[in-house]
């Protein structure tokens, strides 16, 4: 019951996808108890080539933006120490708003589509980037700071060339966290009708047709697994001082 | 070393340190010079502000009061982060960055400094070698270098850009005793060869013996209360807490400041191989014999081993002696290692040589011991000693 009455506030908000449902006629339905289709997984693996990328889209910009915020709030919050805490908080809370409400609460500034996704996705990333933003930046040596200083360096230069080289694999950590989570989520954005991989989860046939939903939800996971890949090898590649060891 | 070395003095005038909030000044109108290419330390108990005052020379801190000089130029007058690029800082933790190769933490007041990437490298290579590591460790990362070549590291990455004077915090204080006294040495020989003005901060009494030129003691408040060569401070401590610091072993201490030339040797009946035995006899026999055993030694007066009275048997004097050589000084070791030598070796006497080998006398504990029993080890006169590391 609760999946009708969302699919219908989905539907009176954004869903071209319910037109796209009744010009279809629902395959296999001479075998309705097999959970995986495969004669219309073969007729219509194209329709999941938009979304895929659409979805892509979505969670790399979400990621950009709520990188750039967050670090954003990590520098001030180094350099101003008493917002470390409040800042803290104040993501903390970003994070506990469940995220249909998140984007129908912000529908009436941003609109229908993807702007309003981004912005609810990025917001979601904030709170673990920034903190283990400042969890990396608390983990230099304290001895390096101190040497760099007494070196000379300025204290931009002991943040650029020091503290945040140093802090990197932290922040990567939090990136990949907030990637995994950022892909998931987007599944739900079709609701604002951003598209999406979830427009083949609610939308394709109805959620009793399990065929689309298993096809979207393997892409997701792939995608998901792909952006843990390439983080982990931008982490690899941007820190060699991590695998040195004695010998 | 292919670029200038350059030192310039050191000047505290007055210089004080008030905390906000703390009745008493860390450091209190201190005034001092250490001249240009000489190793002050700053020695004294923790809580005594040596640190504070080393370090209100690269304005880590800032001086509340007072001045200090580098050369003719205050220090307060110059841009911070600019004057401690002139200015060589090693400190305890030694603070190595995990994320740069060993050559490009060498290369970090250079490549601040704007010096071309050539530039920066062959002083790096030139450092190593320096300091004696294998300029191949360069592409390496700290973590892959044991504590001790780390401490080396951190002293060539202070010595980088050529700097007037190297302010040095506890730098050896983490070592393990061994590896502390072999990079202290190393330290000496370094600096006999590029001859820096150094701010050395320690606790440890001895190490300040060995390295200063001049000792600070100082005392909480950051008072000094001697600042004197340490010959001078170990044969006059100018107050009780002075005494008190330097310890009760001060004269034993003074042996790490004499070499065995200093002191006046005895001579050893000489024995040659082949040598009629009656004449060693004789030699033995002689009234101001200092050294009751002969000493065989070969035609070039090497010394070869000691011979007994069963050598002595014989007519002629035999090439193998009975008993061992054991240990053998050079004129040019420090006191303190050749007494150590001795009770090493459980002899009671080694023959010294000089730098040809051939025997300039003997040493043996009893002459240490009558020397630590002399007025003279005790009086105010200056020993006309030289600094073992000169």
């Amino acid at each position: 019951m609760s999946n009708q009455l969302l699919l219908a506030a989905a539907g009176d908000v954004g869903g071209d996808f319910f037109r796209q449902r009744s010009s279809d006629t629902l395959p296999c339905q001479s075998r309705p108890d097999e959970v995986f289709c495969f004669d219309w997984a073969r007729d219509n693996i194209d329709r999941f080539g938009t979304p895929t990328v659409q979805h892509l889209e979505m969670v790399v910009l979400s990621l950009v933006l709520g990188l750039a915020i967050a670090f954003a709030l990590a520098l001030l919050a180094h350099r101003v120490r008493w917002l470390q805490t409040p800042l803290l908080a104040a993501t903390g809370v970003l994070y506990t708003i469940p995220s249909i409400a998140f984007f129908f609460l912000l529908l009436p500034i941003t609109g229908l589509g993807r702007d309003t996704a981004i912005v609810v996705l990025a917001a979601y990333t904030l709170q673990i980037i920034y903190r283990n933003t400042m969890v990396g930046l608390a983990n230099v040596p304290e001895s390096a700071r101190e040497a760099a200083r007494g070196m000379g360096f300025t204290d931009r230069q002991i943040l650029w060339r020091v503290e945040l080289p140093l802090a990197i694999p932290e922040i990567v950590a939090g990136l990949r966290i907030a990637a995994l989570s950022t892909v998931a989520i987007a599944t739900l954005a079709v609701f604002i009708g951003a598209g999406g991989l979830g427009t083949q989860i609610y939308g394709s046939g109805n959620l009793t047709f399990p065929t689309s939903i298993l096809i979207a939800a393997a892409i997701v996971m792939s995608m998901a697994l792909a952006l843990d890949a390439v983080l982990l090898t931008v982490q690899r590649l941007t820190t060699p001082w991590r695998r040195a060891r004695a010998g | 070393m292919n670029e200038p070395t350059q030192a310039s003095s050191v000047r505290y005038e007055e210089a004080t340190k008030r905390y906000p909030g703390a009745a008493e000044p860390a450091v209190d109108r201190l005034t001092l010079e250490v001249p240009a290419g000489e190793i002050c330390v700053l020695v004294g108990p923790s809580g005594c502000g040596k640190t504070t005052a080393m370090r209100m020379v690269n304005r880590t801190v800032e001086i509340s009061e007072g001045d200090v000089l580098i050369g003719d130029h205050s220090v307060r007058e110059r841009e911070p982060a600019q004057l401690r690029r002139e200015i060589g800082y090693v400190i305890q933790q030694i603070g190595l960055f995990p994320h740069r190769t060993i050559s490009e933490n060498i290369g970090a007041v250079p490549q601040l400094m704007g010096w071309k990437k050539d530039r920066i490298r062959a002083r790096s290579t030139e450092l190593l070698e320096l300091i004696g590591l294998d300029p191949e460790l360069g592409d390496r990362y700290p973590a892959q270098l044991s504590g001790g070549q780390q401490q080396r590291v951190g002293v060539a990455r202070a010595l980088a850009a050529d700097p007037l004077v190297m302010l040095m915090d506890e730098p050896f204080g983490a070592i393990d005793p061994i590896n502390r006294e072999r990079l202290q040495n190393e330290f000496l020989r370094l600096q006999a060869e590029i001859r820096k003005t150094v701010l050395f901060v320690t606790h440890d009494i001895d190490e300040a013996i060995k390295l200063g030129d001049r000792i600070a003691v100082m005392r909480e408040g950051g008072r000094v209360e001697q600042y004197a060569t340490p010959a001078e401070l170990l044969m006059a401590p100018a107050t009780e807490f002075v005494e008190d610091f330097v310890g009760a072993d001060r004269a034993l201490k003074r042996l790490a400041l004499m070499r065995v030339a200093d002191i006046d040797l005895w001579e050893a009946p000489l024995a040659h191989v082949g040598q009629a035995t009656a004449e060693v006899r004789a030699k033995l026999a002689a009234p101001d014999v200092e050294v009751p055993y002969p000493l065989l030694v070969d035609s070039e007066r090497r010394p070869l081993g000691w011979l007994s009275e069963r050598d002595l048997v014989a007519d002629v004097v035999p090439s193998r002696p009975d008993s061992p050589l054991g240990p053998v000084l050079e004129l040019a070791d420090v006191m303190r290692d050749a007494l150590a030598d001795l009770l090493q070796g459980e002899s009671q006497y080694a023959p010294v040589v000089d730098p040809q080998g051939r025997i300039a006398g003997v040493l043996s504990v009893e002459i240490i011991s009558e020397f630590l029993a002399s007025p003279e080890a005790k009086s105010d006169e200056q020993p006309a000693v030289e600094r073992p590391h000169e």
